[in-house]
């Protein structure tokens, strides 16, 4: 057998586990100019909603120690727009496209679903019930295992395609809301979303965010996305999408190791476009020699003291 | 629009102009040939004691030596330890980025308006103008800045041949003042063949635009924004139009028409 970065994620396969974290690369254009999409695994859209919105006022991001905080307020071109102008686009990429959906009810992401359902350009939905940085919905659907169960099964009703359920790490135990996303009937988790923060300016005694608050990515962000992986792969037997500040294959690797089967880039794609080209040239001279066949074959191989 | 390459020159030429001031010439730049005036690389600098990248408007470019010159002031940590990297540093550059000036007709008056560190790209886009065959005594170069100490490349301007005004707030050199009080006159005895160009702090954008707004001039402004990206995916460095939408810095601009931002 070859050696492969092939991934195979409720029955779609992937050409590598590397695919670009939602709201980090748009609807896929600006990063074309940089390197063909073919290169990805995958490619997760900025989060969609029913309306377009325009998103927080400026300031709305801030750098931090090893990371950065983002209050973009879910800014996207709506759900109608995106399929008329968005989908053609990223429908012509030899890669996978991952559509991320947001919404501040029940009914507002069964809708987006629904409108999508009805589209053929991409493979699957990431339902985002994890943004941290929106009055309605998003995280409060996440910290929330009955709602975070009603939304995904709601979704399931009218969207016959796999979907990834994107979870929060500000919650008191991760387990419970992936447990909760599998009874819905989620097909995979992608996770980890940004972890609740904020920073001060102490000259104007204001936050650096127009929001007051933002979510932590990046670096900073990865211990955290590595062990509640580990706990979640532990637990739950859906295949698990890891997020949190992956910027270099070793990460990708310590991904694997604690459970991951695939990994979403974000941050890192603003500090180095490059980065996912750079992770699979890394990925394959590794399995070159480590005498590895697969990358499946490190999934969960943790060995824990 | 020139699509962006990633590329690592070196730290070829590091020159102290003098109060926290710096010019650094880069290469080989692959970049150096597509840089436009007005349009901006964004720097990695070689430590992780910074995370984001750093956006440089540039100077000017040398394409037959793929040279890029960027001037910059020490502002924060990141400019300073960009000022602390010894020649020879490798660097992973981004660009170009951004869009970029468009030239003045040649029946047009040019109105540059410079303030503090606003000034290198409109130095380059006098060059450029100069040649393409733009007459240099015909650019109006204002220049305004805190004190003498923020007036940088006096003697590259004079060799440009440019018409080079300098106004400082307290009078240390040049005329002493708002650099809008000579342009206000300027415009109000040329009224509307002139084209204006600039690039400084933001009050002194909003008054140039209004000053430009009242008398029906069109023309350009170069703004500044905070950017993790620098090639617009992250959506952070947006600022409000007036049309009620949002721009991206990085990619609608740097480079605006007159009145198209809300400042």
């Amino acid at each position: 057998m070859s050696k492969t970065l092939k991934v195979t994620l409720a029955g779609v396969e992937f050409d590598n586990p590397i695919m670009t974290a939602s709201g980090c690369c748009g609807y896929g254009e600006e990063l074309s100019d940089i390197f063909p999409l073919t290169r990805l695994g995958g490619l997760v859209t900025k989060s969609i909603t029913l309306n377009p919105r325009l998103g927080h006022p400026p300031p709305r991001t801030a750098e931090t120690a090893s990371g950065m905080l983002n209050a973009i307020g879910l800014a996207n071109v709506g759900v109608d727009a995106f399929i008329r102008d968005k989908i053609p686009f990223l429908a012509g990429r030899k890669t996978r496209i991952i559509v991320n959906v947001a919404g501040g009810s029940v009914d507002e992401y069964v809708e987006v679903c629904r409108r999508l359902n009805d589209v053929d350009g991409f493979d699957m939905i990431e339902l985002n019930i994890s943004c941290p940085n929106v009055d309605r919905g998003g995280i409060q659907f996440g910290s929330d295992p009955k709602l975070t169960e009603k939304v995904v099964r709601e979704v399931k009703k009218v969207f016959s395609r796999p979907l990834i359920v994107k979870l929060s790490p500000s919650v008191t135990d991760i387990t419970v809301i992936a447990g909760a996303a599998e009874a819905g009937g989620a097909d995979v988790l992608s996770m980890i979303n940004s972890v609740v923060g904020t920073a001060v300016d102490i000259h104007t005694r204001r936050p650096r965010l127009t929001n007051n608050k933002g979510g932590l990515t990046g670096p900073a962000i990865k211990p955290i996305a590595l062990a509640m992986v580990a706990a979640v792969y532990e637990q739950c037997r859906l295949p698990i999408i890891g997020i949190g500040g992956i910027a270099c294959w070793q990460d990708v690797v310590e991904f694997m190791l604690c459970g991951a089967s695939a990994v979403q880039v974000g941050t890192a794609l603003f500090v180095d476009p490059e980065t996912p080209v750079k992770i699979t040239r890394g990925l394959k001279e590794y399995l070159r020699t480590q005498k590895l066949n697969s990358l499946n074959d490190l999934v969960g191989k943790l060995e824990k003291y | 629009m020139n699509k962006p390459i990633c590329d690592n020159p070196r730290l070829l030429r590091k020159r102290d102009l003098g109060h926290n001031y710096f010019s650094y010439t880069f290469a080989p730049c692959q970049a150096a040939g597509k840089c436009r005036p007005g349009q901006f690389v964004h720097i990695k600098l070689p430590t992780e004691a910074v995370f984001f990248r750093r956006a440089f408007s540039v100077a000017s470019v040398d394409p037959a030596k793929r040279e890029l010159e960027i001037i910059f002031k020490i502002f924060g940590r990141g400019t300073k330890l960009l000022s602390e990297l010894p020649k020879g540093a490798e660097m992973n550059i981004l660009g170009p980025l951004g869009s970029k000036f468009t030239m003045p007709r040649r029946n047009h008056e040019a109105v540059l308006v410079a303030g503090g560190v606003g000034f290198p790209p409109l130095m380059y886009l006098a060059e450029q103008m100069i040649r393409k065959g733009y007459e240099p005594g015909r650019i109006r170069f204002f220049y305004g800045a805190r004190s003498k100490d923020d007036i940088i490349e006096r003697s590259r301007m004079k060799k440009l041949g440019v018409d080079l005004t300098i106004v400082t707030e307290d009078g240390s050199i040049g005329r002493r003042g708002l650099v809008t009080e000579p342009v206000e006159s300027f415009l109000d005895q040329h009224g509307s063949s002139v084209r204006l160009y600039s690039c400084g702090p933001e009050p002194m954008l909003k008054a140039v635009n209004d000053l430009a707004l009242r008398r029906s001039i069109r023309g350009q402004l170069s703004l500044e924004a905070p950017m993790p990206c620098g090639y617009g995916v992250c959506l952070g460095c947006v600022v409000p139009l007036t049309d009620g939408g949002h721009a991206r810095v990085c990619r609608e601009g740097p480079v605006f028409e007159i009145g198209e931002v809300a400042l």
